[in-house]
């Protein structure tokens, strides 16, 4: 681990090297490539660190993306860190096209109907806590305050729904680092994975509803046409997908690790130019390869594993530069109430609707509950899109709650895997 | 969005070069050939960029300046790490001189009698028609050995013989690398002095981060890691280039070379892994060099045919010194000017590098004139060769993508 900081040391002092010189040119050109290249060796680093001192080297990658990002140190200018999008939307789907290769139908069955149960359960508390916090906050919150009861409820519904969401990312992205398989780590994946649509569901509904409730009017129609688009649409597209993938690897079998990179590239801008989910394709995506050939499924997860390790490095190094810590000192104390309320609703619904015959879910569950990234960041955004007149304020109390879960999140993720005694190894998507 | 276009451009393009129909040299020999070298990639890129069809804008093209500085940076850690210091030791000067003589041959014959036109006619100020002259004959010196390396791979030409010419081939990169950091000194900079600290800063990142590489990768085991950190490192050294607008082709020229020296066996390892990138992260270059490219500007087509012929001539003396100066050290084939007509990458990424730092008409005209020059050595270059070694009877394989030293360091 010594050698891990003191090159992570030398990093630092060439950035910090850049940045004294970048003061001697008048006009600085762009910082997109130095993001990338600094977040990726940083991370990398950071990461070895983290793993030498016992935490998820996603944590690592987190850390050291905050230290070198615009809110800290200053390394890496935000324009260089919002011209990683690119690199998120990757990461995202070939998260997702992991994950989705872990879906086989006989886990749906064995485990679906009582995942489903206790999602919108947890879900459900955790959405009346929130909703609950946010309204009696509204003579404290500045972007409640000017509003009508009705509008400032259906404020609050909006943003408990944003809240209320889960990370599949982070988990997925632990279970993949630490090789984790098992009842609980299955229970877990499938968790978030549905929790994340519920999520897709109730956002659009309750967005339709802020609307309403501004004059905007309730087309009920048009609401359902766009969530079912994005639902089915997804599922269509990762289909497609899923077909494109199984003749290239029957007919072409080339090079499958820089194929997946590009058809996830693909699929993620491509995705989202169409209103569709990119997690959804490519989560469909897996499911239906490992579902149609095992075999298959089998070698698209290695072959992500091959590629993995510098997309999953700079996707959070890049999102932990992407934090503003300054949010966290505006809104701090509304975040880190909502942030308690969130825990402590999680807490009780798991320790009190999980499933009796499984010990660990009522006790570690939870844990695994608690992460907050990509997902919540692309509601949060959508929220300012659509609501531009309160949404930038209500994506600083957002991004400071996501701050905070980022943080502590997979370090709990981690900590449930291993309570649960399902990690297999130390070495998951790094070692591959 | 852009990025996805380019990506999907790339992807098509890619499916369409490796057809076997287009690649059948008895079919379509010119486009097998262009296929083969890339540089389709940049006819395909000036067809989809503001010059063509406009698939790409101009401000979408500034937005993925990024990758070219990437493409740069990568082309110019190649170069370096492929100047391996042993064997250059080992080298005797007749072979430095006659590599000097063909390529010094080509940049006088092509730099002196263009800088007429540059400064008499096209109306630009002394210096920077000097110095644009100059950018233009260090385009025109640089060959590609990749006719001479697959032609001894297809047994068309002796072993020696084709090692011999690409030998060439590779040491003059070293004349066309200096004068363009002689014309950045001039251009980039508001005085000279300016210039050459500019120059030394992109040097000096080089330096800094190939030594730095050599340390990380020293005792990294594990081969996704060394390819995360290699990744991560020429990104860094393109990206820190960019952002400080100093060249990443020079800068990543210092990297590579610095690593060469010191990386010991973690040399090797790195080249491994940069080599897997070479080519898509080459033909992504190319493409969006042929974005760049003003198919409009008609001073630079007319500038066009004397730069094609000039370098031809310098060439083909160049070609004939150099044998000269070789004889008894080295087995050259005969007619060796026929060998040396390919231009290669170095010459793309020298004016794509010069336009990146010093925006602007005349850059942009060396640019063009450099860009369509390339294309068209590389189908004069396909007749040249078999000057040197003829077509073998029985008709062989074609030369697919990625089999020859088609990349930039070529």
């Amino acid at each position: 681990m010594t050698g891990s900081v003191f090159r992570l040391g030398l990093l630092m002092v060439l950035l910090a090297g850049i940045t004294q010189a970048r003061g001697l040119r008048a006009d600085a050109g762009t910082p997109v490539l130095l993001a990338a290249g600094a977040l990726l060796l940083c991370g990398l680093f950071a990461g070895k660190v983290a793993k030498g001192m016992g935490l998820p080297r996603l944590t690592g990658y987190l850390l050291v993306g905050v230290a070198v990002g615009p809110y800290a140190l200053g390394f890496i200018p935000g324009a260089g860190v919002k011209g990683l999008e690119l690199v998120k939307g990757l990461a995202v789907s070939l998260i997702a096209l992991v994950a989705g290769t872990e879906l086989h139908l006989g886990l749906l069955r064995r485990v679906g109907a009582r995942v489903a149960i206790l999602c919108a359960t947890v879900c459900g508390i955790t959405f009346c806590v929130c909703f609950g916090t946010m309204v009696a906050l509204k003579p404290v919150l500045p972007f409640l305050t000017p509003m009508t009861m009705p509008q400032a409820m259906a404020v609050s519904a909006l943003v408990a729904t944003v809240v209320v969401s889960f990370s599949p990312t982070v988990t997925i992205a632990i279970v993949q680092e630490t090789s984790a398989r098992g009842s609980f780590t299955e229970f877990l994946m499938a968790l978030v994975i549905i929790g994340d649509l519920f999520v897709m569901v109730a956002f659009a509904l309750a967005a339709g509803l802020t609307r309403a409730s501004f004059g905007g009017g309730l087309d009920l129609g048009a609401l359902l046409g766009g969530v079912g688009w994005e639902l089915f649409g997804s599922v269509g597209v990762g289909a497609l997908l899923a077909i494109a993938m199984l003749l290239y690897m029957r007919g072409v079998n080339r090079e499958l690790p820089l194929f997946l990179v590009g058809l996830s590239f693909a699929s993620a801008e491509g995705g989202a130019r169409l209103h569709l989910s990119p997690l959804l394709i490519s989560l469909a995506a897996g499911a239906l390869i490992a579902n149609l050939d095992e075999r298959e499924g089998a070698r698209i997860h290695q072959a992500i594993q091959r590629a993995g390790l510098p997309v999953f490095a700079l996707f959070f190094a890049a999102a932990g530069a992407g934090l503003k810590l300054d949010a966290l000192v505006t809104v701090g104390p509304a975040a880190a109430l909502l942030v308690g309320l969130r825990a402590l609703a999680i807490w009780l619904a798991c320790r009190r609707f999980a499933p009796a015959d499984d010990a660990r879910l009522k006790r570690y569950l939870w844990m695994g509950l608690i992460s907050q990234a990509g997902v919540t960041f692309g509601l949060a955004a959508l929220v300012t899109k659509t609501f531009p007149s309160f949404g930038p304020q209500v994506e600083v109390l957002i991004v400071a709650m996501i701050t905070a879960h980022e943080l502590v999140g997979p370090v709990l993720t981690r900590r449930a895997l291993s309570a649960s005694g399902e990690i297999r190894a130390d070495e998951g998507v790094e070692s591959a | 969005m852009q990025a996805l276009l380019v990506f999907l451009a790339i992807a098509a393009l890619s499916l369409l070069a490796s057809s076997r129909a287009l690649l059948d040299p008895g079919r379509h020999p010119a486009l097998a050939q262009l296929a083969a070298s890339g540089l389709l990639f940049l006819v395909f890129g000036t067809l989809l960029g503001p010059s063509g069809v406009a698939v790409l804008t101009p401000v979408n093209l500034e937005s993925l300046r990024p990758l070219v500085a990437l493409g740069l940076g990568t082309a110019g850690v190649i170069l370096g790490l492929n100047l391996e210091p042993r064997v250059l030791r080992l080298l005797p000067r007749p072979i430095y001189a006659a590599a000097l003589a063909h390529a010094g041959t080509a940049f006088f014959f092509v730099a002196v009698p263009l800088s007429v036109p540059l400064l008499i006619w096209m109306d630009f100020p002394p210096q920077a028609a000097v110095g644009a002259a100059a950018l233009l004959g260090a385009a025109a010196s640089l060959s590609s050995g990749h006719f001479a390396v697959l032609g001894h791979r297809s047994g068309r030409l002796e072993r020696a013989r084709g090692l011999g010419v690409a030998l060439l081939t590779m040491m003059d990169d070293a004349v066309g690398l200096g004068v363009l950091a002689l014309a950045l000194v001039l251009g980039a900079a508001s005085s000279a002095p300016e210039g050459v600290a500019l120059v030394g800063l992109a040097l000096l990142l080089g330096v800094l981060c190939g030594a730095l590489l050599a340390f990380l990768t020293y005792s990294l085991k594990d081969p996704a890691e060394l390819t995360t950190v290699t990744l991560g490192m020429v990104a860094l050294v393109g990206g820190a280039a960019a952002y400080l607008r100093v060249s990443p082709l020079l800068a990543g020229v210092a990297c590579g070379a610095t690593l060469a020296v010191v990386g010991g066996r973690a040399v090797e390892r790195v080249s491994r892994a940069l080599g897997r990138v070479e080519r898509p992260s080459y033909l992504v270059l190319v493409f969006l060099i042929g974005c760049q490219l003003h198919a409009r500007d008609w001073q630079a087509w007319a500038l066009l045919p004397a730069f094609v012929v000039l370098r031809f001539m310098g060439k083909m003396l160049g070609g004939k010194l150099a044998q000269r100066l070789t004889v008894g050290l080295l087995d050259l084939p005969p007619r060796l000017g026929h060998a040396l007509i390919s231009q290669g990458g170095l010459a793309l990424c020298l004016v794509a590098d010069f336009l990146l730092l010093v925006p602007g008409t005349l850059s942009q005209r060396i640019f063009d004139v450099v860009a369509v020059g390339a294309v068209v050595n590389e189908m004069l270059a396909h007749r040249a060769f078999r000057q040197v070694a003829p077509p073998r009877a029985v008709k062989g394989a074609p030369a697919s993508p990625g089999t020859g030293g088609e990349g930039v360091a070529a």
